[in-house]
């Protein structure tokens, strides 16, 4: 059976429709039963400057990582598509405004920097949407009549994702958008009937109803509203502000509040406050956000109250790049804070696993009485998957928290020593469990105390907490499993799924290579770890950081140097260059 | 000083030889092939064997994307050129490019001649002088048995020929335009009906073609003067004339194709036009002629690019070899394909 792996990008300035017109490809293909993973890059800055481009890649197959190589291009503005021609594959399809407002210079064309065996596709955008609707608006949807044309989508699963999304503004919106992409799609069929592809066209999908097209940041709110998520309290930044969104729109419907606080510090104070009481609470942030709320989550820590945290990773330090992606918030996320400050932190590594990983959150967060931070990072919230999504059903987002044993009615320990670290929790009100929670060093009772040996035994017990917290998260997976490998790459986040392509595509090549996927960043699985780095000849760490976050943390488990790259692009790793530095790896040890 | 930027405008093998040529002899240069086409050049005689199934498309082409990569040859498929404006030295895109030139080829070669007559049945005639001519050949015939070829030319002789390759039932109707440029007189005429007949095809004879009527997808009926016939498809081969329409009211001097002196200049200054698409002036003859052919389009492709990069080489061609068909004199002396 023809198999098809695609990759289209839109790319115009802001306000061009041209993310609208990416979701729509995104949403048209999942209808058809194709895999489909999409991603959006914006400027930094407000509406109507910058370049905003929509990567969608489309497969018969599952698709975990973006595509490298762009197949067709849709320009709804030519300057700035010029960037985008050197990511163009041979033959690719170049859509193209061909009767723009005015005329335009060699040097701001895009057709001038295209490489020769790209085939142009000029069709009027504008002229298309006025004649169609009456206003040049639609010229998106004209695009993408043109792109279906060419490629053979079937112009139903356009129609119907265009009526799906306009369907709230009402008949006559939604009639003159179609007519916008018809005007398109008839103009293409026509004028290229000599040079249309059937690209789609002959590919059978099954197509799967459960298959759920959502972002990272949609995924993460809504598993936060099946947890029971009573409270979130947030300060916008991005890429996190989405999430915010979200539950401002859905949460109140299921009894919850969204409170914008006046900056993150308050943020995670509401939130420890909120799970000091009982109830369910979150916050999500990004770096500079992160960085506020350190001191109190190791008031977290040493008060043992849960909390979860979201931190949408961007490019950093400081401000940054708050519209790149990186993964270099893990050192802040173990690490950060005043004294020994155990936490633990989990990193989905697609949208799936966000919904999954949050739910978890809450439940490790409760169980072990500790802030509980999700890393996810500006690719992971932002990019599109549609995959079967299993929404939890009720009772497997349960309460896990550990209440005291009626027996120690009136002589209760809130920070009793056990075997495991976890003291039962009461919460405040319940009668004859009154207790003192304390961010000063304090002894079982939760009376401050600064002894040398009370110091020494209360950090051990919150830090054997944690080991055995390990239990109950989730262990490294190793993918292509094998007794001895030349090389093993250890991935985590984002950038695990080009890990995952790039191994098997070395593997296609008949290299000896294993991927292991590391979602409990800490605490970690060592034992797991270890062994598969011990069975690596060479063990790759491929991160969106520069100084190798997760490669430090986990170099001390063999004896052998840990290989790294590093990409600090504020771009997703391309699997080639994975791929590369593993064949390079290969041609070492042969 | 400025790169200069050289503009040829076709991408057939003038155009081609030309672009060599300019990189050779100006290694700075800015180089911009436009195509309306949107194929790489391709090799013409080869298309019949591509409907024969002989040879695969990709074997049609002369060179890779990589190779105009190499020779830094800025390559333009599919972008027509509609206008010049020649007193600012700019070329403007259909899609309303403007492109600014130092130096400017047009090597436009030529389209397939259609006789008044039958411009009215355009749709429903094919030609072939493109891969994807080729290509709708190859889609028609997959759906019929039989093929009428009106006209004549080389074109159509080797067409005829893959035809019967593929056994296909073919019928022609050789008129006065046949054989453009060459004229039909008896002699010709028997000697190619008897060729052609010998070879299992039919000789439609009659004076003139009244109607021709679509009655299906793949059946057409054609009234002549005699009788009434009916085909799955039908071909048009009347040869090509010069595909200069672009170029009208720019102020270049036209005829039937562009005017140039023996060193292929137009009257404007480093504007220069080479091979199908120029006629040329013959000092000797005082008079302009027209060029056929590969090898001719090859060689003046490449003077005129010499003579925009600073050289002043003269077209030589010998006057016998300039034959006069209906008014046009044609420069046949690389032609021995007929």
């Amino acid at each position: 059976m023809p198999e098809v792996d695609f990759t289209v990008e839109v790319c115009g300035m802001a306000g061009d429709g041209t993310i609208a017109a990416g979701g729509l490809i995104n949403e048209a293909m999942s209808h058809g039963g194709f895999s489909v993973l999409g991603f959006d890059s914006y400027p930094a800055e407000i509406r109507g400057f910058g370049r905003c481009v929509t990567n969608s890649r489309i497969g018969s197959n599952e698709i975990v990582a973006l595509g490298e190589k762009t197949h067709a291009l849709i320009s709804l503005n030519d300057e700035q598509s010029r960037s985008r021609t050197p990511s163009l594959a041979e033959h690719s399809l170049v859509f193209f405004d061909s009767n723009p407002p005015a005329y335009v210079p060699e040097d701001n064309s895009l057709l001038s920097v295209l490489p020769p065996g790209a085939q142009v596709f000029g069709i009027p955008f504008g002229a298309l949407a006025v004649g169609a609707s009456g206003a040049s608006r639609g010229r998106n949807l004209t695009a993408l009549g043109g792109f279906a044309a060419v490629t053979g989508v079937d112009p139903n699963l356009f129609r119907k994702v265009i009526r799906d999304k306009f369907k709230a503004k009402g008949d006559r919106v939604v009639d003159i958008n179609v007519k916008s992409f018809d005007a398109g799609y008839e103009y293409a069929l026509e004028k290229f009937s000599d040079r249309l592809k059937s690209i789609f066209s002959k590919i059978e999908t099954d197509h799967d109803p459960k298959k759920v097209m959502l972002s990272g940041n949609q995924a993460i709110g809504m598993a936060a509203i099946d947890a029971g998520l009573k409270l979130y309290f947030g300060y916008p930044i991005t890429p996190a502000t989405p999430i915010m969104e979200y539950l401002a729109k859905y949460l109140p419907e299921r009894g919850g509040r969204v409170v914008q606080m006046e900056d993150e510090i308050s943020s995670i104070g509401a939130v420890l406050g909120s799970f000091y009481a009982g109830t369910r609470s979150m916050t999500a942030t990004s770096g500079p956000g992160f960085a506020l709320m350190t001191e109190l989550i190791t008031h977290g820590v040493m008060a043992e109250i849960p909390a979860v945290i979201l931190d949408a990773q961007r490019g950093g330090p400081a401000t940054g790049l708050p519209t790149k992606t990186e993964q270099s918030d893990l050192h802040a996320a173990v690490f950060g804070g005043p004294g020994d400050s155990a936490r633990i932190v989990i990193a989905p590594t697609d949208v799936e696993e966000c919904y999954h990983f949050v739910i978890r959150s809450f439940q490790l967060a409760e169980k072990y009485q500790t802030p509980v931070i999700v890393l996810t990072d500006f690719f992971l919230d932002n990019r599109v998957e549609n995959r079967p999504l299993i929404r939890a059903m009720e009772g497997q987002a349960a309460s896990w928290n550990v209440f005291p044993d009626e027996a120690f009615k009136d002589h209760y320990q809130r920070y009793a020593d056990t075997p495991s670290g976890i003291s039962p929790r009461a919460l405040p009100g319940m009668e004859g469990f009154n207790f003192t929670a304390t961010g000063l060093e304090h002894t079982e009772k939760g009376s401050p105390d600064y002894s040398p040996e009370n110091h020494a035994k209360m950090s051990e017990k919150r830090h054997r907490k944690l080991r055995y917290a390990l239990k109950d998260l989730e262990k490294p997976a190793e993918f292509f499993a094998s007794d001895h490998l030349d090389v093993g790459v250890i991935g985590w986040g984002s950038t695990f799924g080009s890990v995952l392509e790039a191994v098997e595509k070395s593997r296609k090549n008949g290299f000896k290579v294993g991927a292991l996927k590391v979602t409990s960043i800490f605490p970690y699985h060592s034992e797991t770890i270890g062994a598969f780095m011990a069975k690596s000849k060479r063990v790759l760490v491929p991160e969106l950081n520069y100084e190798g976050q997760l490669a430090n943390l986990i170099a001390h488990l063999d004896s052998k140097p840990v290989d790294r790259l590093n990409f600090v692009t504020g771009t997703p790793i391309p699997p080639s260059a994975i791929q590369s530095r593993i064949e390079e790896l290969l041609g070492v040890l042969a | 000083m400025s790169m200069k930027r050289f503009v040829i405008i076709g991408n057939g093998p003038a155009a081609n030889h030309a672009a060599k040529a300019l990189r050779e002899n100006s290694s700075e240069s800015r180089i911009t092939i436009f195509s309306k086409d949107p194929f790489r050049s391709y090799r013409a005689h080869l298309l019949p064997d591509f409907i024969a199934g002989l040879i695969k498309e990709e074997d049609l082409y002369n060179s890779s994307y990589a190779h105009y990569n190499e020779m830094d040859i800025n390559l333009r498929l599919g972008q027509r050129v509609v206008s010049v404006d020649f007193s600012k030295r700019n070329v403007i895109l259909d899609h309303k490019e403007v492109v600014p030139f130092d130096g400017l080829i047009v090597a436009t070669g030529g389209k397939p001649r259609l006789p008044e007559q039958f411009q009215l049945f355009q749709d429903i005639m094919l030609t072939l002088k493109t891969p994807l001519d080729a290509r709708m050949w190859v889609e028609k015939l997959s759906n019929v048995d039989s093929v009428l070829i009106i006209g004549g030319d080389l074109t159509s002789l080797s067409l005829t020929k893959a035809l019967l390759k593929l056994h296909k039932r073919v019928k022609f109707i050789l008129n006065d335009d046949a054989f453009w440029p060459v004229p039909l007189n008896e002699e010709i005429y028997r000697a190619v009906t008897g060729r052609l007949e010998q070879r299992g095809v039919e000789i439609v004879h009659c004076r003139r073609i009244r109607r021709i009527t679509q009655l299906e997808e793949n059946l057409l009926e054609v009234e002549t003067d005699r009788e009434i016939l009916e085909t799955g498809v039908l071909g048009a081969f009347f040869g090509l004339v010069p595909d200069v329409g672009f170029l009208a009211r720019t102020g270049l001097d036209i005829d039937r194709g562009i005017l140039v002196d023996e060193f292929l200049k137009t009257r404007f200054a480093n504007v220069y036009a080479a091979g199908d698409c120029a006629q040329v002036y013959h000092p000797a003859l005082r008079d302009y002629w027209v060029s056929i052919g590969h090898e001719n389009a090859t060689a003046l492709g490449r003077i005129a690019a010499l003579n925009l990069a600073g050289s002043h080489f003269e077209v030589q061609v010998k006057p016998e070899s300039i034959l006069e068909v209906g008014g046009v004199k044609i420069n046949t002396s690389w032609w021995t394909e007929f």
